[in-house]
């Protein structure tokens, strides 16, 4: 087994330029139409944020290898190389300025996926050896223990227990021919435990029939964030397998927005078969049951609230009114952010930021966008449904001193149920 | 006068049937990518609405845009609706001219004041032009559409001339050719783009407006959105070629034959919002990109400078305001010839590649 190297790494870059991939880098125009729709550009004006630069050395060597022009100039020696420094020097751009947000990919004028692209050219990172700590550890606790922080299922029986006495339902755990199987992050584990006590109650109350697993619990996958599809795989598989042992019709992809994302959309590609079961994001589940009348809610929140979207469920998957629905279930006074849905801004966490430690600053930096955006509505608290997004808004509202709480979605519906011996007539 | 009779009322008198007229009211839902179930409540609000005064104006323009409407597959409910609404005032179809037409036109404006809407069609003479560029009955354009707007509810520019300035203000724009949306600020503006515009999408939008009485959801060129939501290339049915690097690279070989993707011949497909490549022109027959040609980009601003049209994509020169420099051209037609070679290569890099395990990675650290 040979380790991971130039070579490794250009090789991985040539199987990856694919004819979209081809397509693309002979349409660009050079607009930088692409940058200024790219957080960590906007908020540091620095032109290598540019997201069409972070994919110079994908874009190298698709030009000295698959083009005549790039031939051509080969043949006189005017080809720039891809080396291990220029690597070096681009790994910061691919991993901590670029949250793969899809936002560039959205307003290029001739439709390059430049996020694709991002995912792309991180295969190459990885191969020849170039990927920030952060995600190399993480992807290696997820490979391992089957969480990248590295948990354990006694951590979360631990929050089955609390769930369940707080609650006094019972969490059903590796309940063969469930409807739906739930997975969770670590986050929702360890952070905010109350999703999972959220859904125990909206699942009773909607006499949904439901389970965990013991055997594959959390689907957040490192192995797209840091960009090899061989981790990928290896942790989509595991979804699958527990999936089918159990015999459930569905899944529910946890609240990151990655982890939706790719184990809905990626997954099937990365394991090269169709799933047996559909994937749904918890938020599409609540809006079928909100609207078939399953969920009957009492009571409004009267501050004035906004919503953050995560850039993976509505940008990437459409999933944008739906959370407005479930908005207008329990919510009196909302407000939306001016830009939102598919134009929302990234909260500049995701696409592995977040795990990469050397990226903190920047994080924060990128940040600004959405402070800018939430200052602009000046709403009391913040609302979102995915567990990266509100641990960064978290934090980020806490770093620059706005005291504005941010809630689940989930949980806020949880919150508003009408109470069991209530009126709950068919 | 024109607001007497209701919409219903006056197509019944022009022999329009029930059918003919739900049918209508169909496609525009579609259009609008409303539920079915929508089409009875768009018919009834059609039905009920009033006549609605309209006045059209035609400045810079070659006619076009009406030759759109007016020819289009005749008798159809959309070109009645126009022929009933349009009825007030239209330089082109009206029977009166000079004095007796101004003077219609500022009755009408008298009688409806606050409701009517205008439709112009042309762009005009910008301030600090010389104004005897185009006149009517001795008066400027500028001078007519201030006044006629006045008293409007909302102003739709039909064709790209009226929203984006279009063909008389290419370079080197020796009128001084400015868009409506370049004079008129505090009237709502519907820009409805194209050149000429899809004539069911012009009456898509009045539709729309007589029907939810409210103006449409419009994207950051103010058009509607219900009609300029995707583009040409979000939609063209060529698509699947283009995602797989298949290009006609002239308009008769065999890539052209085989119907591939036509933007290597200029398309601008990718860049253009439009409904052609699914409402199509004259009745659906086909449309631009179905016949074997490129798209000119025609519902975009400055489409005439955007390079030649049959170049492979480029942006156009006016609109490059910040950091735009226009390349690319070059590179894009060399892209990909030297695809097969690539492909095996591509082939071998595929089969080379080698799992990346955890281990591997972890001696990085
Ligand atoms: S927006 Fe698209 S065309 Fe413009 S520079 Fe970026 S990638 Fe290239
Ligand atoms: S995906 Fe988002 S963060 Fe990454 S380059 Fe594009 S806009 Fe920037
Ligand atoms: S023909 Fe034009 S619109 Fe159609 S796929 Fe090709 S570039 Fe896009
Ligand atoms: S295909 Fe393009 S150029 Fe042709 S009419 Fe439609 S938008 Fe205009």
């Amino acid at each position: 087994m040979s380790e991971l190297s130039l070579e490794r790494g250009l090789n991985a870059l040539r199987a990856e330029i694919d004819a979209p991939v081809a397509a693309f880098f002979s349409s660009c125009v050079h607009c930088g139409l692409c940058a200024e729709a790219c957080l960590f550009y906007v908020e540091t004006g620095d032109p290598k944020y540019t997201p069409i630069t972070k994919l110079e050395p994908l874009r190298r060597v698709w030009e000295a290898e698959f083009t005549l022009f790039g031939r051509l100039k080969g043949l006189f020696g005017l080809n720039k190389k891809v080396t291990d420094e220029m690597l070096a020097e681009w790994e910061p751009l691919l991993y901590d300025s670029c949250s793969m947000c899809a936002r560039c990919s959205m307003v290029c004028p001739v439709g390059n996926d430049i996020q694709y692209m991002i995912r792309k050219t991180r295969e190459g990172m990885v191969a020849a050896g170039h990927a920030p700590e952060g995600l190399i550890t993480a992807a290696a606790r997820a490979v391992r223990t089957g969480s990248p922080m590295g948990l354990k299922w006694k951590t979360l029986q631990v929050q089955i227990d609390h769930v369940e006495a707080s609650s006094g339902l019972q969490v059903p755990v590796d309940a063969e021919g469930a409807d739906y199987l739930v997975m969770l992050s670590s986050m929702e584990i360890i952070n905010f435990p109350e999703y999972l006590e959220a859904i125990t109650k909206i699942f009773d109350h909607a006499g949904v029939s439901w389970t965990l697993s013991t055997d594959c619990y959390e689907a957040t996958n490192a192995g797209i964030q840091i960009g090899n599809k061989d981790i990928a795989a290896t942790l989509v598989q595991r979804i699958v397998d527990a999936a089918v042992k159990l015999k459930v019709k569905n899944v529910i992809s946890p609240e990151c927005g990655h982890a939706y994302t790719a184990v809905r959309w990626e997954g099937p590609n990365l394991i090269g078969k169709s799933y047996p079961f559909r994937v749904f994001h918890i938020i599409e589940v609540l809006e079928e049951l909100r609207a078939s009348g399953r969920i009957k809610t009492e009571g409004k929140e009267m501050d004035r609230l906004s919503l953050h979207d995560p850039c993976n469920l509505a940008r990437k998957s459409g999933v944008i009114q739906q959370q407005r629905n479930l908005m207008d279930l329990v919510a009196d006074n909302f407000v939306d952010l001016k830009e939102h849905g598919r134009y929302q801004w990234c909260c500049g966490a995701g696409g592995g930021v977040s795990s990469n430690e050397r990226a903190a600053e920047l994080k924060m930096t990128a940040f600004k966008r959405k402070k800018a955006q939430i200052e602009e509505v000046a709403p009391e608290r913040m609302v979102t449904m995915c567990a990266t997004c509100r641990t960064q808004l978290e934090e980020g509202l806490e770093d620059f001193n706005m005291d504005i709480p941010v809630v689940g979605l989930t949980e806020m519906i949880a919150e508003h149920l009408v109470e069991k011996n209530g009126d709950r007539k068919q | 006068m024109a607001t007497q009779k209701t919409l219903g009322e006056s197509l019944r008198e022009h022999g329009v049937t029930r059918r003919g007229f739900l049918k209508f009211c169909a496609a525009t839902a579609s259009m609008m990518a409303l539920p079915p179930t929508m089409t009875s409540a768009i018919a009834a609000a059609l039905d009920k609405a009033r006549r609605p005064s309209v006045i059209w104006l035609s400045f810079q323009e070659c006619t076009g845009c009406t030759e759109s409407l007016t020819r289009s597959h005749s008798p159809t409910v959309e070109n009645l609706i126009l022929d009933i609404i349009s009825l007030d005032y239209h330089h082109t179809l009206q029977a009166a001219s000079g004095d007796a037409a101004e003077e219609a036109r500022l009755a009408a404006m008298k009688e409806n004041w606050g409701s009517y809407l205008v439709v112009v069609d042309g762009s005009l003479p910008g301030p600090g032009s010389n104004m005897g560029y185009s006149t009517i009955a001795g008066h400027s354009n500028l001078d007519i559409l201030k006044e006629t707007v006045e008293g409007a509810a909302a102003v739709v520019a039909v064709g790209t001339c009226a929203a984006f300035g279009g063909l008389p203000r290419a370079y080197p724009n020796p009128t001084g050719a400015v868009a409506v949306q370049d004079i008129i600020t505090n009237k709502p503006i519907i820009n409805v783009s194209g050149c000429p515009p899809i004539p069911t999408v012009i009456t898509g939008v009045l539709a729309q407006y007589l029907t939810f009485g409210t103006l449409p959801e419009m994207d950051d060129y103010k058009r509607p959105l219900a009609f300029f939501g995707q583009s040409i290339h979000d939609r063209c049915y060529r698509r699947p070629f283009y995602d797989k690097g298949l290009f006609a690279e002239t308009f008769d070989d065999e890539g052209a034959k085989a119907g591939w993707c036509l933007y290597r011949l200029g398309c601008k497909g990718p860049s253009t919002y439009n409904a052609c490549a699914t409402m199509r022109w004259n009745a659906g027959t086909s449309w631009p990109v179905e016949s074997g040609h490129p798209c000119l980009g025609c519902s975009e601003p400055d489409f005439w400078d955007a390079g030649g049209f049959y170049q492979a994509l480029s942006v156009p020169t006016a609109n490059a305001t910040h950091t735009l420099a226009v390349a690319g051209v070059a590179g894009a037609v060399v892209g990909g010839v030297a695809a097969a070679v690539a492909k095996k290569q591509q082939r071998h890099a595929v089969a080379d590649r080698e799992p990346v395990t955890i281990e591997q990675l972890e001696q990085r650290l």
